[in-house]
């Protein structure tokens, strides 16, 4: 219990310190904030600012971090708000928006830390990566989804941040609801052709059906509720925190540039690490690199195969050594969840990374899906007509793809560490619609 | 600007550039100011240059083809100038924002020849333009960031795709992107 209390101490001391910084700098501007106002605002001393950062730079990066991770888990909650895309898309704009106009020196804190430096402005290109893919998915609502260039999406994300980013910085933040429609009639025409986008330009800055802001406005002096807090050391990974399991250290150069990879990974996201990032953590040349391989992209998908290798392995052992399904199941998904836990860096490249490094990867993310099905499909031998009727051919298919959804959204928000604390949701979730939910239960519940 | 805008100082850019301290503040006001100076100067060489190009084809797909070309041409001839004036214009606060917008109102009227061309016109979203041109730039950025100066040209077919299917839907913009560029960009 003692530790539990001490966690929350030094929770509650570093999002006391983030908040303090976030309005200080937010009123000041980067150059004249200093760890003094910032201590003084927050009602704490410099030790209590030393144990949580190392300077005032640090101070900053680890505030946007967890900025841009809780952006991200709310446009994410407003994208899942709806069912079809373009509502779906239009639910996350009028959730950026929304969120700027409340959160003024939110606002004006992510202007003055993209100022500091390129590291977080990779943090911010992490983030509009993610937005370009949720404005990808409008191919899957086309005949032909290749017809669009994938430089599409990702031309549309930085073009709407550099407008709202312009009346940010203007002070013209009550402007904002009026890109909505702008931004939404752009977005659409691409994928759904100009009269589709002349729609959206009809439907004004209203939001859509379902999505209902969770909350209308947070004053910034009251800490997020429980449920959002993140947990302090998680949010950043510092380098060397977490090191990588030995298989993955070093003996050969190849499995020390994909290491080195997913290192530089974990601190600049995968659109701001350059090959330069990637064999300085490897501490190799830069020779080196390209005799593996050809660019940053082929080594993402060697690392991305060898960690997946890796996760199926243990996965398989652990199921094997179960003698019924029901708990081969809970062993298998209590091993992929330790794996993933225990190694955030590796987690975040194949879970989350992986998903917003293009084509060639996202492939084979849909075929680590597939590779998982069998062991759910096994738990269809043996049940009655009953049950197999209430079986879809897709049910397996679902059931690991809403199973990877939970855990990238938990390692979206810095909460990797918690990860194994799913595990009885999950087999509960995934044994129910063989088992019913009664003997589900029991098994995810047992010790 | 290797450093990044926010970093430079005073005495980077006189060392650099083998200057004395004084004839710096003779040319400019500060740091701001040089910085302004020199995006101002990049903006107006693209300009000329697009335009230069554009000019010497007739339709307006055609136009946009060979003016992209002839930019992006000169950005990746230039990364340093293209850093300064795209990737600090997004992070560097109010007065680089100003440019940046200016940047972008440069390039409008030759996209708004689109909209003579579309049945839509003045239909479509008011903003089209500063949103193809500001994807553009953005494009550009991440190509910049990624240390890919040098593959920059290749990505004009896309480009001119993105900046025509508004316009003309997205056949016909295929069609056109598909075209070399009648412009020699050298």
């Amino acid at each position: 219990m003692l530790e539990t209390e001490a966690r929350t101490a030094a929770a509650s001391e570093r999002a006391q310190l983030i908040e303090a910084l976030i309005e200080v700098a937010a009123e000041r501007g980067y150059m004249d904030t200093s760890i003094e106002m910032v201590i003084a605002r927050a009602g704490l001393d410099r030790p209590a600012f030393d144990r949580h950062f190392r300077g005032k730079y640090d101070g900053f990066l680890s505030a946007w971090q967890e900025m841009n991770e809780e952006c991200m888990a709310s446009l994410m909650r407003a994208y899942d708000s709806e069912q079809h895309w373009p509502d779906r898309l239009r639910a996350v704009a009028c959730e950026v928006v929304g969120s700027l106009c409340n959160e003024p020196s939110r606002a004006c804190f992510a202007v003055e830390v993209l100022a500091a430096g390129d590291a977080a402005r990779a943090r911010r290109d992490m983030t509009m990566r993610v937005i370009a893919s949720l404005i990808d998915a409008g191919r899957k609502e086309m005949e032909d989804p290749e017809s669009v260039p994938h430089t599409t999406a990702e031309a549309l994300a930085g073009s709407a941040y550099g407008q709202v980013y312009a009346k940010v910085v203007r002070g013209d933040t009550d402007e904002l609801p009026k890109l909505i429609p702008q931004l939404m009639s752009a977005a659409v025409m691409p994928y759904l052709g100009v009269e589709a986008a002349l729609e959206e330009l009809d439907r004004g800055s209203n939001p859509p059906d379902r999505y209902r802001r969770p909350v209308a406005a947070i004053p910034a002096d009251t800490p997020v509720e429980n449920g959002e807090e993140y947990p302090p050391e998680l949010a950043r990974l510092p380098p060397g925190r977490h090191g990588l399991p030995r298989e993955f250290v070093a003996h050969n150069q190849r499995e020390r540039l994909i290491a080195g990879l997913a290192e530089a990974i974990a601190e600049n996201g995968y659109s701001g690490t350059t090959i330069a990032h990637i064999t300085r953590h490897a501490a190799v040349s830069r020779r080196t690199f390209y005799e593996h391989f050809a660019s940053k992209d082929e080594c993402f998908v060697a690392a991305y195969d060898t960690v997946m290798a890796e996760l199926r392995e243990r996965v398989g052992r652990a199921f094997e050594e179960e003698e019924d399904w029901p708990h081969a199941v809970k062993a298998g998904i209590g091993a992929m969840l330790h794996f993933l836990a225990a190694e955030p860096n590796l987690a975040r490249l194949c879970m989350v990374e992986a998903l917003v490094a293009g084509p060639v990867v996202v492939e084979r993310y849909d075929s680590a899906i597939q590779s998982f099905v069998p062991y759910f499909q096994t738990g269809r031998e043996g049940r009655s007509p009953e049950v197999l009727a209430r079986l879809s051919p897709t049910t397996e298919e679902a059931l690991v793809g809403g199973m990877m959804s939970l855990i990238s959204r938990r390692i979206i928000a810095g909460k990797t560490d918690e990860l194994e604390s799913l595990l009885p949701d999950l087999v509960e979730f995934t044994l129910t619609p063989y088992l019913g939910s009664g003997e589900a239960a029991k098994v995810a519940r047992e010790g | 600007m290797e450093k990044g805008y926010r970093a430079v100082t005073v005495a980077d850019i006189v060392r650099r550039a083998g200057i004395a301290r004084n004839t710096f503040y003779e040319n400019f006001s500060s740091k701001e100011d040089c910085f302004l100076a020199a995006s101002e100067f990049a903006v107006k060489e693209a300009l000329r240059r697009v335009v230069d190009a554009a000019s010497k084809v007739d339709t307006w797909p055609a136009r946009v083809n060979s003016g992209l070309s002839a930019f992006l041409h000169y950005v990746a001839s230039e990364p340093a100038l293209a850093r300064t004036c795209i990737v600090e214009a997004l992070s560097a606060g109010p007065a680089a924002v100003e440019r940046y917008e200016r940047s972008i109102q440069a390039f409008v009227p030759l996209f708004r020849m689109g909209r003579k061309v579309s049945p839509h016109g003045e239909e479509l979203p008011g903003t089209l333009e500063e949103t193809i041109i500001g994807g553009i730039f953005w494009i550009i950025y991440q190509r910049i960031i990624m240390g890919q100066t040098e593959q920059i040209e290749e990505l004009l077919p896309e480009l001119v795709e993105f900046s025509l299917t508004p316009y003309l839907g997205a056949e016909a913009a295929k069609r056109a992107a598909a075209e070399q560029p009648s412009a020699a960009t050298g």
